[in-house]
This record gives structure tokens, sequence and C-alpha cells, in this order.
């Protein structure tokens, strides 16, 4: 196992790599000079040039390129343009509040779908599967900004239960930290959970067609206990997989949603840094993502190898 | 247990104190549409930074409702030497929040520092200003190489904001995070994308003031700055969006100042190349807009139509310069039977969006095909200056003193003049203008430069924008002053 793990922790180097050098040149290649942003409408084409220079703008390509990626191997992501602060600082500060709601949205899904899933694969093509895929698919169609606008008018404005937006830390304030996320975190979990809801039904129903099912039925063990027992365990393989990939992009930045709700994560970070043309924030930012993207996919790869010795093999 | 006694009494007393302090802790967050980026008023270059640098720094003069200067840290002002000299008598006893003194030395060097600071803003607002000297600690004076009547007006915004020299210079380029002056709130905190706090300045000069806590909170999007309106969580929201106004004009619990202000919207039409350099092109694009349509159809008459850059009661608006009025015919006839095929850069936006689409549509009246481009406001800023493009949606905030609102943006060269205009008589007059004392002089002379830029139609006037501030109705004392910035010295929350 620890073998594995090593593999394949040594295997994404080279795409790590690259995933640098992708984001380097897509932000490159952005139209529009970010010194002409920050200094707005008033600039003179003298304080342009100071500020270029400044920023290490005037250097070649490869010479950013280079300084920034041995930066980032220091975990030095450089400077924001707009106030100057430490990129670094500020995932720092950002990451662990867009963790915080991935992570209770993710919850939320996984209390919704593994129910729901199971009970519409179990209860294949009666009227509470029909209402489950109805609910699902209404749930996949349903724009996030639409659902959180629609929970904010309702439990905010109409209700007034739940303040319409803001943030508080968990360590300040847990009661209030909980109560400010949990519209957002439905928001995001209804989404994910109607997701996967329809890969555990479309997984959990192909298994139980399958032969060592029957051979279960026949050896007189209960519906229940083949259920839980034999299919589900295979049936989660791909329902792990949609889960990861869900997580991974919640971390990659829940962006409208934490505009919406007016939470300081990393999804809004990374909206005003494209809007204030702030590139070493925007830079660190995918990075960060992708780094978060290829965790959640190893540490799913590292699940799936428990689940099936031999994935470990291969 | 006898022991025990005196900490439980402890404890209940500060819990005590702490309930009551809460309980009379007045704190008032107001929802603005972005985060202010940059809060050194040497770097700022963002309208919205000066709705926080106002509370934070004290500034020599300031504006009253009526754009006319008044007195702020200088009591007192004398122009001589034919304009070349402003003397300045200080206000005595006023102290940075960080303890130092205010004094005329402090004053030079918040303007130095504003002129000379590498990546200032400033520095083109205050070009003509040849020396700072201090007289005596209630007295500086400002030299100039030049007459530029507009000075006093610059001294009113960033320009003219006094920082505390020794945090300044201990911070260095990261005062914009720390910023201290000697303003009527002190700044605690910021986290980028979700507040910026200040408290009440319990020394301020001018008396401590009535809110206790100050939290400011962006909201990009229209839709959820009003949500947060009505849901409580924010007190005071600029701006709100058009459409919103008369819904909270019919609810009891809020109240909306609608009120001018001093900044346009309008085309630039580059001049530089085809197919605008061409003016009848240009005057036959700007006759097909309807300006009265656009203010009653798009902004719900939440702006006011424009003839000009001087905004209706600024000092320099005039009633020579009309606003002109859509009229087909004489747009067909500039385009003399040629067919007039061109792009309409813009940012994008629900508004600027919906925008571009009437103009099309009112261009197409007078068989005028525009294609509309979106690009963000650092690129289109940035293809405006390499004159990339044939014509673009961009207006101004406005500044107080004329001069801020058509200099630079007409004069050959302008770090505004996006058209990429010359005129010799223009820059003339401009110059001109800019170097007289008496307003009535001066708007002679910008009305006779406009016949010319109007004739000439670099850009087209389209409307004056407004302000548009929403509170609950607990709240009192605020002034709607046209620069659009809230001063919340004064103001009470019940």
């Amino acid at each position: 196992m620890i073998a594995f793990a090593l593999r394949r922790l040594l295997s994404a180097i080279p795409t790590l790599l690259i995933v640098t050098l992708i984001v380097f040149a897509m932000v490159k290649l952005l139209p529009g000079d970010p010194a002409r942003l920050i200094l707005g409408q008033e600039a003179t084409p003298q304080a342009l040039n100071e500020l270029r220079r400044s920023l290490g703008l005037d250097r070649s390509l490869p010479q950013q390129y280079f300084s920034w990626l041995t930066g980032a191997l220091r975990l030095d992501l450089g400077t924001s343009l707009t106030d100057n602060s430490s990129v670094s600082h500020l995932i720092a500060q950002k990451l662990p509040v867009t963790l915080e709601l991935s992570l209770f949205a993710m919850l939320i899904s996984l209390l919704i779908s593994l129910p729901a899933g199971i009970l519409s694969a179990v209860r294949r093509n009666t009227w509470i599967d029909r209402l489950l895929t109805l609910l699902a698919l209404s749930g996949i169609s349903l724009p996030n900004f639409f659902l959180g606008i629609l929970l904010i008018y309702l439990f905010s404005i109409r209700l007034a239960w739940i303040p319409a937006s803001g943030y508080t830390s968990l360590l300040e304030n847990p009661q209030r930290n909980l109560l400010l996320l949990l519209l957002p975190a439905v928001t995001l979990g209804l989404g994910s959970a109607a997701v996967l809801t329809r890969y555990l039904r479309s997984s959990l129903s192909e298994t139980l067609t399958q032969d060592y099912v029957r051979t279960a039925h026949a050896k007189g063990l209960t519906e229940r206990q083949v259920t839980s027992k034999h299919a589900l365990k295979n049936a989660l393989i791909p329902y792990l997989t949609a889960f990861g990939l869900q997580l991974g992009g919640l971390l990659g930045g829940a962006v409208i949603t934490e505009q919406i709700f007016s939470i300081p994560g990393f999804g809004r970070l990374l909206i005003d840094a494209v809007f204030t043309r702030d590139l070493p924030v925007i830079q660190g930012v995918v990075l960060v993502s992708a780094v978060a993207v290829f965790l959640v996919s190893f540490l799913v790869d590292l699940g799936y190898a428990a689940v099936d010795p031999r994935i470990r093999y291969h | 247990m006898p022991k025990l006694k005196p900490l439980v009494l402890l404890g209940l007393s500060l819990s005590c104190a702490a309930l009551i302090n809460s309980a009379s802790a007045v704190t008032l967050t107001v929802g603005l549409d972005a985060d202010p980026p940059r809060l050194d008023p040497a770097l700022s270059s963002a309208l919205v930074d000066r709705q926080v640098m106002n509370q934070i720094f004290d500034k020599l003069v300031d504006l009253d409702v009526n754009l006319k200067v008044i007195p702020a840290l200088a009591t007192s002002w004398k122009v001589t030497n034919g304009g070349l000299l402003y003397t300045f008598k200080l206000k005595s006893g006023v102290k940075f929040t960080d303890g130092t003194v205010l004094d005329a030395a402090a004053v030079k060097y918040g303007i130095d520092r504003n002129r000379t600071l590498e990546g200032s803003v400033r520095k083109n607002e205050l070009s003509s200003v040849k020396e700072v000297k201090v007289i005596d600690p209630q007295t500086v004076q400002i030299v100039l190489s030049q007459p530029y009547g507009p000075l006093l007006a610059v001294l009113t915004d960033r320009a003219g904001m006094i920082v505390s020299p020794t945090a300044a210079k201990k911070e260095g380029a990261d005062f914009q995070n720390n910023p201290v002056g000697s303003g009527p709130f002190v700044f605690v905190s910021r986290v980028r994308q979700d507040n910026i706090t200040l408290s009440a300045n319990k020394n301020y000069w001018d008396g401590a003031p009535k809110i206790d806590k100050l939290i400011y909170r962006p909201f990009p999007d229209g839709d959820v700055r009003y949500a947060n309106l009505l849901s409580g969580a924010v007190q005071t929201v600029t701006p709100i969006d058009p459409k919103d106004i008369t819904k909270l004009e019919q609810n009891a619990k809020f109240s909306v100042m609608n009120y001018p202000g001093i900044g346009y919207q309008g085309v630039w039409f580059n001049v530089t190349r085809a197919p605008f350099n061409n003016k009848n092109f240009r005057q036959a694009v700007a006759a097909t807009i309807d300006r009265e349509a656009i203010a009653k159809s798009i902004f719900y008459g939440t702006v006011t139509p424009a003839a000009g850059p001087f905004p209706p009661g600024t000092s320099a608006a005039s009633s020579a310069i009309t606003v002109q009025k859509p009229n087909i015919a004489l747009a067909k006839s500039k385009l003399g039977g040629k067919p007039l095929t061109f792009t309409l850069l813009t940012v994008p936006g629900s508004v600027t969006t919906q925008l571009a689409q009437v103009y099309q549509a009112m261009f197409a009246q007078a068989g005028i095909t525009a294609k509309i481009e979106q690009v963000e406001f650092g690129t289109l800023l940035d293809r405006a200056d390499k004159k990339d493009y044939d014509a673009l949606m961009l207006g101004w905030s406005g500044r107080p003193d004329p001069d801020g609102n058509i200099y630079d943006f007409f004069v050959t060269g302008g770090s505004n003049n996006q058209a990429g205009y010359s005129n010799k008589t223009v820059d003339g007059l401009l110059a001109k203008a800019r170097a007289q004392n008496a307003m009535s002089a001066r708007i002679a002379t910008y009305n006779v430069a406009l016949s010319t830029i109007i004739n000439d139609t670099p850009y087209t006037w389209v409307y004056f924008q407004g302000n548009q501030v929403a509170s609950v109705k607990g709240l009192s004392g605020l002034k709607p002053i046209p620069d659009g910035i809230l001063r919340f010295k004064d103001v009470e929350l019940k």
C-alpha cells in the first residue's frame, strides 16, 4: 500500500510541473495590462512604466516563470498587486473558509445522496424512484445562483431566520459560523447531492443485476444483507470517484455561491483577482486548486485500493 | 469558598460591564459595490477607496452639499502672487490617531509624499506644485510653478489627505494595509472581500462620532446588496441599483437619497484611424442618441441627460450648452449615403450591456451598424491607450472643479484623452481656463472650448450619473454631498 502511494505521488510531479506552466502561460495570455488596471483612468505613462518595473513585468517571460516557480517551491507565491500582501498569506486566510464550506456541503450531499441513491436503486421504477429522479434532475438543472438567491429570499428576507450573508470564523463563534454557512452549504450540497444520487442509483442498479448478487439471494440472505454487504461495497467505487471530483471542484472555488453569500473564501479571492488583474493571486489560487484536486484524487485512489486490492497491483 | 467569592464577584461585574458595553455600542454596517483595493491616499485609484479613506484621514479642505470648498484641517487660506502662492492656517491641537501631532510639517510631508512617492497616482493632480513650505507649526504654504485654479478642489480629495508621517515611514509599502490619519474613525482591521472595520476616534478634534464602530462590506452584485439591506445585515448601501429605488421608496422601513453626482458617461471615438477619423461619421453617431429615452428607460430617471462635462448644479454648468436631441435625418445626411460599420467596445455588466444594445438600436435607425465587443476594464483602458478601437463606452467619476472633468480628456496628449484628439485652439483655451481664478471667466472660456469640442465630437456625452444611497429609517445625519462620498462623523443610528 505504501509503495502504491509513493508511486502515485512520484507520478504526479511531472503533471504538477505542467500545471504550473499552463497556469503561468494562461495568465500571461490574458489580454490587458495589470499596471493599467491598478492605476486606473488617472495613470500617466511615466507612472505606468514605474509600476511595470516595480512589478517585474519588464522582465522576460522565462525569467518571470522561473522566479515564480522557485518561489512557489518555497511556498512563496509572490505579493498581491492590489494591496501588497503576500499571496501565500491570502490563500492561507481564505482556504480554510472554503475548506469548511466544502466539507459542510459534502456532508449535506452525503446525507442526502446515500439514502436517496440506495432507495432509488432498490425500489427501481416505482413511484418513489420516479419522484427521487425528478428531484435529482431538478437539482442538477437548478443553477447555484438561482437556488442561493431563492434561499436568501425565503430564509433571510421573508422568514428572517438566517442572516443573508457574511462569515464568522469557527473559532470565534461556532454557532454563528454554522448558521452563516448553512445556506451556502445547502446551496452547494443540494446540487452535488443530485448528481451523486444519480451516480449511486445507476451503479447500484447495475450491481444488483450481477450474478454474485443472485447467488447471494440464492443462499437465502435477506434483501437488506444482499444490498448492504455485497452490492453496495462494489457500487460505491464509482460513487467515490464522483464524490472526489465534486469535492475537488468545490475546493477549486465555489465561486458563484461565495459571491452570492459574500463569503470571503477561495472562489471570491479568484474572482476579485481576475477582475483586478492580480496575476500573482490568480496564479497562486489556480496552482493551489490544482494541488487540491490532485490531493483529493490521490486520496480517492487510496480509498479504491483499500476497497479493491486488485487496484494496488496495477 | 470565601476565597472564590471575590473572583466570582469580579467575573460577574466584568460580564455586566461587557453586557452594558455591547448594549450601548453602536455599529453601523455599510454595503459597498466593491472591495476598496488601496487605502493609501497616494496609491488609491479607485473611487470606492475614497468611501473608507474619507473617515480615516482628514483633508486640508472639504466640500459641502453645494460643492463649495469649506475649511477642514485648514481653518483659512489666502491665494496671492497671481494665483501662485496658497497660504493655509491650520487648526491647532490636532493629533493623528497614533498620538503624534498634526502640524505644518506633517502637512508638508503628506503633500510631498503624494506628489513624489513611487507609483503615486496623485502626481498628475499636483504637477503644478513647486514646493511646500513650513512657515510655522500652524502655517503651511504651497508654491505653484504656474497658476492652477483647481488646486483647492483637488485638495478636497485624496491629494489633500494628510497621513501620519511616523506611521507612513514605519509601514512603508504596507501603509495601505495599516493606514493612520487624524480622521473621525480609526482603521482597525480588514479581511479582503469581507470587511473593513473602523472604530470611532474618541479624541477627534471636532467631537467624537456618534457611531462606535463602522464596518464596510463589499457586495459586487446589486441584488445581493439589496437583499442584505432588506434583511438587516447592513444599514446603508451605496450605490443601489436604479431598478430597486422605487421599491425601497415605497417601503416604510427605508429611506433613499437620490441626488446628482459630478461624473458623466458617454462614448469615445478613435479619431486616429478609420472610420472615425471622419468628423461627419462621429457627428452622425452622436446625432442618433436619444439621451432622454436612455435616462428614462434604462436608469428609471436616476440620471440626467448630459450636454457636456459639467453637471447641473456644479460651478461651471452653463445653459449655453444644451442637450443634443436625436436627429436621424441629420445623421443620415452626415453619412452622405456611405455605409458605416464599427465596433463598440465596452465592459461586461448588466447595465453596460443593456446600454450598448440600446445604442446599437439607436445607431441602426440611421443605417449605422455597430458590433458590440466586451472586454474587462483593464483591457479596455489598455486598448484605449494603444488606440486599438473604433468607439468605446467610458465615463468619468467627476471632480468638484471643472478642470478635473475636461482638461486631461481633450488637451493634446492628455492622460485621459482616449480619442487621440488634438486641437491647438482647444489646448490654448483649456490651459487659459485653469490659469484663471474667477469662475465666471473660466465658464466663458470653457464654453468657447466646448463649442469646438462638441462640433469636433471626439466624445459624446450621454448622461450625468446620480448618487443612490439607501438606508434604514433609523439612520440620520447623512449629507448628500455630490462627490458621492458618505461622511459618517455626524451620523446617528437609532
